[in-house]
């Protein structure tokens, strides 16, 4: 490039060689593909609440009330199209509308018809009617089933002067009517009565032993009786627990896998984008100094880099973290004490390069200031180096949180994709072939390190074009 | 003049290693008193230099809760009792994918821009962030548990074999499923490495003449441009059998595999402390090793290291 002479040109300057860098970029297929793959996932981290059916995920992943309507360990919901059964979905229905009767002054009749339409062949786990309520009133929930037969489940009474969650499990409360119901049909010496096999099973001398599904229309007729004046109740709903659930089914703490993948997405982003970024420019800017100075300056800051390129990064953060018991602001900054070593030794061979050019050699006979000349001049050539490095640099920075985290090392208060699969590994999901579980996490961590690898890549074939393949 | 090279690039060596165990002491010490895991008596200095000199002369202390296979508490010998085991595995494994990774390099860089060259490094930037140790999760999971072909952790089978030659074989069958999975991870990203070099040397001159000359294209490749292509290939392989020996000690866990992975992972889960910084001190020790024998096989490769800029 000739030598300019306004003074403005420079910032300019470096301008032109991004737009040139951009239009070789988009030349390359897979570093388009890589930056779809790179918008999708920012768009994910934007939209996540409007992609997950729990949207406090990420704030209540370790709080048990929040996930306690699911099944536990249910597989995905899709897996529908694939087996010769039909497993009935986890499905909410919260809108409930309730007639009201006024029967005196203090007692008000609430009565709702909730219908379900049930066509599968394997039963839900649980059936859950729950919501808000202050002061007392009594729930009573009648199931009339498409065979006609109508089942008394639940008589129960509540009463608080405060706000308070009611949670009523049919699978627990209707034991005994269910156990009755099932006996006129099939005299069995069995205990213990699965209620919701025998709900959804049709009336015959096999409704205990072999369930066999009854398909149509149930009706839960829910009456609640006010038994004073200012009753109130909020967020009636009633939950199916399904045999099968969400998008990737649920782990054994009852949560909602999908949730907590879309959850993790932003913090793999944060992580790998913020230790890239800080450790490259340091490293940077470490090697072009390095270069710059050269002599005893040189040979120092080479032999401390030695020092820190010698220790082995995993285990020193393993123990770090054990021993200290990491914030997500400690372990990136522990990874970033590390990981700027990567681009230090390029950057100083490229540097001593630059330092010798006619322009830096100009730059200093007018008299321009050391950090002038490292800023102005030699760092803006490394800008496109730098770029593919922090690419390459963002896999390894996820990969190393998610290790620590499958350790148990990780932050407790947040929710990322290696404290899933740390949960995954306790919890048995390997030795009990639970794939949904430990499968899509790590297909996540692969995805965005192959987002980022294919954009470094392509940055990569740019800056070599030895590699150029004609 | 090489051993004034070897001389000093070992002596380099071990004054890395003194200052970085000096740097291990002093965080651990501050940390230790920050976090008031042990209370201290003593003022934070002289700490500082007794567990320097200890952990040098590998005087480690006791185990807290973890015992060597034999029951000891000597935290030294509980870790050394378990370096083969981790020796063995990657090294297998980093042979196994230097072969494949090679020979699929110098094929790649031989048609390049064809359609193997194309899928194959698609696959590579595919590979690149995948954790190792969740492939080998999933393998597990497919070959042991679903179906159960393969032995899920362990060196061994209980009881052991009797005669020495099943007892090998033995531990071939347990090494099977984590050598795989680490060389079907791996052996792509050797094999684009392999063929970026390769592909710079083969742009030269003289392989340009060599072709010139008639000679067969496969002594041209085996023997002109991976001739030269040796020393870094080299460095790049003696490298990521370093990086794997401490990248992958997650990976051992997984196989509870009985080596210093699996070392560490009890030592975290049984917070014992002793354990996890002796660990770390041999790990840091094996890894300057490398690093340093590394340097040695690459002066000795390069003719401008070995001979010396006046000879």
């Amino acid at each position: 490039m000739s030598a300019e002479k306004k003074p403005k040109k420079s910032s300019s300057r470096l301008k032109m060689q991004l737009v040139d860098f951009w239009n070789e970029f988009k030349q390359i297929k897979f570093g388009i593909i890589g930056i779809i793959f790179l918008v999708i996932a920012i768009l994910v981290t934007i939209f996540e609440s409007f992609l997950i059916p729990f949207p406090e995920a990420s704030t209540r992943w370790r709080d048990i009330t929040y996930w306690e309507d699911n099944p536990r360990n249910a597989p995905p919901a899709w897996i529908n199209w694939f087996s010769k059964k039909d497993y009935t979905p986890t499905t909410y229905i919260d809108d409930i509308n309730f007639e009201e009767n006024i029967m005196s002054p203090t007692m008000t009749l609430m009565t709702s018809v909730i219908e379900y339409d049930y066509r599968y062949d394997v039963p839900p786990i649980d059936l859950i009617y729950r919501g808000r309520y202050k002061g007392s009133f009594t729930l009573n929930i009648v199931l009339e089933r498409p065979d006609g037969n109508v089942l008394n489940l639940v008589n129960k009474n509540f009463s608080s002067p405060s706000w308070k969650d009611f949670r009523v499990a049919i699978g627990t409360e209707a034991k005994n009517p269910v156990q009755s119901f099932a006996k006129k049909y099939q005299n069995s010496s069995v205990q213990s009565v699965k209620v919701n096999n025998v709900l959804f099973a049709q009336a015959n001398e096999t409704i205990l032993s072999n369930p066999q599904p009854l398909k149509g229309t149930y009706k839960f007729k829910v009456n609640i009786i006010k038994t004073s004046a200012d009753t109130i109740i909020e967020e009636p709903k009633l939950v199916l627990s399904g045999a099968v659930s969400g998008i990737l089914g649920t782990d054994n703490a009852k949560r909602d896998i999908w949730s907590g993948l879309i959850a993790g997405t932003k913090w793999a982003l944060f992580i790998g984008l913020l230790t890239s970024a800080i450790s490259v420019t340091v490293g940077v800017i470490y090697g072009v100094v390095s270069a710059y100075y050269g002599g005893i300056v040189d040979s120092v800051m080479q032999r401390i880099w030695e020092i820190f390129a010698n220790i082995p990064l995993l285990p020193v953060l393993i123990v770090l973290a054990a021993i200290f018991k990491p914030s997500i602001w400690s372990l990136i900054i522990m990874m970033c004490l590390f990981f700027w070593v990567g681009p230090v030794k390029t950057v100083r061979s490229m540097a001593l390069q630059i330092k010798e050019e006619t322009y830096v050699e100009a730059a200093k006979a007018l008299g321009a200031s050391h950090a002038r000349i490292i800023f102005k001049h030699m760092v803006p050539i490394l800008i496109p180096y730098s770029f593919a490095s922090m690419a390459l640099n963002v896999p390894s920075a996820i990969l190393y949180e998610a290790s620590v985290s499958l350790l148990g090392l990780g932050d407790a208060t947040i929710v990322t994709w290696g404290q899933i699969l740390h949960d995954a590994m306790n919890g048995g999901a390997v030795t009990n072939g639970l794939w949904w579980w430990v499968v899509p996490p790590g297909i996540a961590i692969a995805l965005i390190g192959m987002t980022f690898a294919f954009i470094g890549f392509a940055m990569d074939t740019i800056l070599n074009p030895k590699l150029r393949t004609r | 003049m090489y051993c004034r090279y070897a001389f000093k690039r070992i002596l380099m060596g071990i004054v890395i290693y003194v200052v970085i165990i000096f740097i291990y002491s002093v965080l651990f010490n501050i940390m230790f008193a920050v976090s008031n895991i042990y209370l201290l008596k003593e003022p934070i200095i002289p700490m500082i230099f007794s567990r320097w000199i200890d952990t040098l002369t590998f005087n480690y202390g006791q185990s807290m809760v973890i015992r060597s296979f034999k029951g000891e508490t000597d935290v030294f010998k509980i870790v050394l009792e378990r370096v083969p085991n981790t020796l063995l595995l990657f090294t297998l494994a980093t042979i196994i994918d230097i072969f494949l990774g090679i020979r699929l390099g110098i094929r790649k860089a031989q048609k390049v821009g064809g359609y193997m060259d194309k899928t194959t490094s698609i696959i590579t930037m595919v590979c690149y962030g995948l954790p190792t140790w969740w492939v080998g999760l999933v393998m597990i999971m497919l070959f042991a548990f679903i179906f159960p072909f393969f032995p899920s952790s362990g060196i061994l089978s209980v009881p052991p074999p009797e005669t020495f030659l099943k007892r090998v074989g033995d531990v071939l069958y347990h090494m099977f499923l984590p050598v795989m999975t680490l060389v079907l991870i791996r052996f792509w990203g050797r094999a684009y490495l392999t063929r970026n070099i390769v592909l710079v040397n083969l742009q030269e001159d003289y392989i340009m003449s060599a072709r010139a000359r008639g000679i067969p294209e496969k002594s041209v490749l085996y023997g002109h441009a991976l001739r030269t292509s040796a020393p870094p290939l080299l460095t790049m392989s003696v490298l990521s059998l370093l990086n794997s020996f401490s990248g992958a000690l997650i990976f051992e866990g997984i196989f509870s595999w009985p080596g210093m992975g699996t070392l560490y992972w009890a030592a975290v889960q049984q917070n014992d402390i002793p354990v996890l910084l002796g660990n770390l001190s041999i790990t840091t020790l094996i890894y300057i090793v490398g690093m340093i024998l590394l340097d040695l096989i690459y002066g000795f490769l390069d003719p401008r290291i070995k001979v010396g800029k006046n000879g």
